[in-house]
């Protein structure tokens, strides 16, 4: 943002550019003007076709975020961010609403084409390695296991400030699951989306929360009513494209009685100068016995070797077990952004609900990683488990911060975390700040937490193989995260640890 | 927050600066203290600090504190014989030094000498804004003992800095410096009788190769406000055991501020917090290893009964040079009533890559399948507990080996579990 615009052009030329989404697309954009005030909340809001009550809804938000302070308290540094001067609405111009495939601009095809998220469902097929059947012999099958082993997703796209697609949404909904975009949501569920939106994460929740709800241009809904598996992975590929546009979307995710319902969510950036804002919340409703498996591959553009430009990511992401048995689980791979401030926590309010949250961040340049979990535990039998691994390289700052609490009430509540830091290199730093809290005598809590760095022995043991030091410390690495890469899809798996490896590139020597 | 000004003060924080006004003409020192009074008193003046100051998050002082007492002249307290038996004893009265007798080896001073005489101004130091216990300090400070003793000296009885307390307030300093290849044990007793407010500076530095044993016994009175914090230095492979053992008060928070600035030095923390009634304890610990080489590890187990709030903060600050540093860290609690509450912050900054660190952190019952170990074989459940309680807390204090420093804190702690078990 302002900060270093002035020495945008002298450093076009970036030499280490390994981040290999970098590249920018130049698609027609319908934009709102700079900055924000009412007007703008109206503006988007008008832009979206939202009834009155969204509208005052997002009002609300903004008087109540004109009245809060920047929070300053995690472990990172950035200038100040002008809020006056960012674009909060970018939406590629084209039809409204497109509702095939085929009505989406080509260019924004092509983008989602080279960052290799197959929109079309052929392709889809075509992408999995596995032998993949034909789609109607595919549809008499039970739903369980087997459907997934297909390894087919459904995918909402969503460019810039809008939700560009949604595949799959004609079989989704034959089961009864509803996945479309936030914004669709409104107009078409509105009794849904009134119930559960803000509930989980209040408008007045935190700074950048609060920002979100009034600001928010899309994202992803899905609703899985009672009793239904969801019949395939859905996913949600998110791009910022434009320059100095923030992106600001709101997912809602809820999981009836009984449901389940696994949900994928990667982001890419262009290669920038300046710093952009993602700001997005994500509130996660499990009712009882319901499950939501919630994995995040994030790769923002984490800005160039000397520490220029990338996103912000500013995100708060909570996940309430409402319902007795319910469980909800966080998988994370950070990888990218500028500055990473997330916490995606699980409230246990059921009795016997389950919490997890698995993570591996990843930092390097000047990256600055502060993120953890909260474990809140106030219903009765309830569990949660925290796996967190950060590995610094570079000049980064990688913190894991989180909270376990037990309240009165909580009875037998159980938690089990674990941070594991790895350090590379004698420039960066790793810190670990968890807080635990126990109001019941029952709680039982464990918590533990290492830091290293790569010793000397596994490396010569490595390298006395034949391979080289880059590709022995991947290796390695790989070994060091294996318990969190287990929990994810198996297509975002293999994903993720190329994307480790490409995270540490020229972190040795 | 620059709202702070604008808010009320808290009638304990305009007890304070009120205090300040009156005692000022009272207090041992010109010139340079009294500028160093001043500003701390500006510190407190802006506010107490609450859960927002991240060091204080567990203990919202401003809303905690209520406590303030007048000073109290007339009061007495009464002397306790020391710890371990033959120590030399040095005694603080309501805050008042007594005359000193010589050690040899050893030279000893009353603080209020050298606070009149301005030697003391440059050791009289805040370490940041939200150092809220050495504001109060430095703004009262009257008196207290200083210690130096001798390179080389092998100190045979261990000294005892006792801290009695009899109601008012008090604020003492206990600034003892070890010098090289020297070694000594000594005794830091708070204790006392009365709803007293007490603050209380120990600063200890330890020269080269020299080795300290010191405990830090607080058994105050359950209605009484003890803000204390112990600093400490360590030179080039000095070697340094803090044993703390909390077993009374009403609000508690003490301290613990340690600098591993010379190689190969060792500190190790070994601490029994013992908490009952409706007390608050706090225990935060700032460690910085700032040279490479060197170690430490930390133990502090807690036991939680009645409506008692425990806390217990730990911070392992790892410098960028500070190569090969060892630190390790654990904090068990036995929380043992559904009206307790304890809070454990553990945290680690590591700066340096190659170190090994680690912290553990737990809280829990008692483990059922050892209680039924126990009851199958004939003991009842009260005495099973008791022993398994006894057990955990005694493996920390066996720690120190010495039978002479050993047995009394096994007897204080008979002595509260017969009042609190």
């Amino acid at each position: 943002m302002p900060a270093v615009q002035e020495t945008i052009e002298q450093v076009r030329k970036i030499d280490v550019d390994q981040y290999k989404y970098g590249f920018e697309s130049f698609i027609e954009m319908d934009k709102a003007p700079k900055g924000l005030s009412e007007d703008i909340v109206r503006f988007i809001s008008a832009k979206k076709g939202e009834p009155e009550w969204m509208l005052e809804w997002r009002l609300g938000a903004y008087r109540r975020w004109q009245t809060l302070e920047e929070p300053n308290w995690a472990r990172v540094d950035y200038p100040k961010i002008d809020f006056q001067d960012i674009y909060f609405y970018a939406a590629p111009k084209s039809t409204p609403g497109p509702t095939s495939l085929d009505e989406v601009d080509p260019e924004i095809l092509k983008v989602y084409e080279k960052l290799g998220i197959p929109l079309r469902e052929q392709e889809i097929l075509a992408g999995v390695q596995k032998q993949a059947a034909p789609v109607d012999e595919l549809a008499d099958e039970e739903a369980g296991d087997n459907v997934y082993k297909s390894g087919r997703v459904a995918v909402d796209a969503v460019f810039d400030s809008v939700s560009v697609v949604t595949t799959f949404k004609d079989e989704l909904a034959k089961a009864g699951v509803i996945f479309c975009s936030i914004s669709e949501a409104i107009r078409e569920h509105p009794e849904l989306v009134k119930k559960y939106l803000g509930s989980v994460v209040p408008t007045s929740d935190n700074y950048y929360a609060t920002l979100n709800s009034a600001v928010f241009t899309d994202g992803s809904f899905v609703f899985v009513p009672k009793g239904v598996r969801c019949p395939m992975e859905l996913s949600t590929y998110f791009r910022i494209n434009e320059k100095n546009t923030g992106q600001f979307e709101r997912t809602l995710i809820i999981a009836e009685e009984g449901a389940y319902v696994s949900y994928l969510e990667g982001c890419t950036a262009p290669q920038r100068d300046e710093n952009q804002l993602h700001a997005a919340v994500v509130e996660l409703v499990a009712l009882d016995d319901a499950e939501i498996k919630y994995s995040t591959v994030q790769n923002w553009y984490p800005g160039d070797a000397q520490g220029k430009g990338g996103i912000y990511n500013f995100v708060t992401k909570r996940g309430d077990c409402r319902g007795d048995r319910s469980k909800i689980s966080w998988t994370q791979v950070e990888t990218g952004s500028a500055i990473t401030w997330k916490y995606p926590s699980c409230i246990l309010r059921g009795d016997d609900s389950r919490g997890e949250f698995y993570s591996i961040a990843v930092s390097n340049g000047y990256q600055q990683v502060d993120s953890g979990t909260k474990m809140i535990h106030l219903g009765k039998n309830t569990s949660s488990r925290i796996i967190s691994k950060g590995i610094a390289a570079g000049f980064s700052q990688n913190t894991y911060r989180g909270q376990v609490s037990a309240h009165r009430k909580a009875t037998n509540a159980r938690n089990f975390t674990q941070c594991d830091s790895l350090l590379i290199g004698n420039q960066c730093g790793a810190h670990t700040v968890p807080y635990i809290e126990a109001k019941n005598s029952s709680a039982q809590f464990e918590h533990e937490a290492t830091t290293s760095k790569i010793s000397d022995d596994q490396k010569f043991y490595v390298m006395q193989r034949g391979i080289p030091e880059e590709e022995a410390i991947a290796l390695i690495v790989n070994g060091f995260v294996k318990e969190v890469i287990q929990e994810l899809p198996m297509e975002f798996a293999v994903e993720a640890q190329k994307l480790i490896g490409i995270s540490l590139e020229g972190s040795v020597g | 927050m620059n709202m702070r000004a604008e808010i009320q003060r808290t009638p304990a924080e305009a007890a304070l600066v009120d205090a300040f006004g009156e005692r000022l003409s009272l207090l041992p020192g010109d010139g340079a203290i009294m500028v160093k009074r001043d500003d701390a008193i500006e510190q407190v003046k802006a506010g107490l600090p609450t859960r927002r100051v991240e060091s204080w998050h567990y203990t919202d002082l401003r809303r905690l504190l209520a406590n303030v007492p007048a000073f109290d002249a007339s009061v007495k307290a009464k002397s306790v014989a020391p710890l371990i038996e033959g120590s030399t004893v040095l005694s603080l009265a309501n805050g008042v030094s007594q005359a000193v007798s010589s050690i040899e080896g050893v030279t000893l001073q009353r603080l209020a000498d050298k606070l009149t005489d301005g030697s003391y101004a440059a050791a009289l130091v805040t370490y940041g804004t939200d150092d809220a216990i050495g504001a109060i300090n430095t703004a009262f400070v009257a008196d207290g003992y200083f210690v130096d003793i001798e390179a080389g000296v092998q100190l045979d009885k261990p000294v005892e800095l006792q801290n009695l307390q009899a109601g008012g307030q008090s604020h003492v300093r206990l600034p003892v410096r070890v010098g090289a290849g020297a070694k000594a044990t000594i005794v830091e007793r708070q204790t006392g009788e009365g709803a007293g407010l007490v603050s209380s500076v120990s600063q200890l530095l330890v020269g080269d190769d020299a080795e300290v044993l010191w405990l830090i016994v607080q058994d105050q009175p359950e209605t009484a406000t003890h803000l204390a914090q112990f600093k400490a230095e360590l030179g080039k492979n000095a070697k340094l055991t803090l044993f703390v053992m909390n077993a009374g008060g009403k609000l508690v928070r003490q301290e613990v501020i340690v600098k591993a600035s010379g190689e190969g030095a060792d500190f190790k923390l070994r601490g029994v917090n013992l908490l009952a009634g409706d007390s608050h304890v706090d225990v935060t610990m700032v460690l910085d290893h700032a040279v490479p080489h060197t170690s430490s590890t930390e133990v502090v187990r807690n036991v939680v009964t009645g409506r008692a709030k425990g806390v217990f903060q730990g911070r392992i600050n790892v410098h960028q040079i500070a190569q090969k540093t060892d630190a390790r860290m654990a904090c068990n609690t036995l929380l043992l009533s559904d009206d307790g509450e304890f809070s454990t912050k553990p945290e680690l900054e590591i700066f340096a890559d190659d170190v090994a660190c680690g912290h553990g952190a737990t809280v829990t019952e008692i483990d059922h399948n050892h209680l039924f170990y126990l009851m199958a074989r004939g003991i009842d459940e009260k005495s099973a507990r008791g022993l398994l309680i006894r057990a955990f807390l005694a493996e920390v204090i066996e720690e120190l080996e010495d039978e002479s420093v050993v047995d009394p804190l096994e007897e204080l702690l008979s002595n509260w579990f017969a009042t609190h078990g």
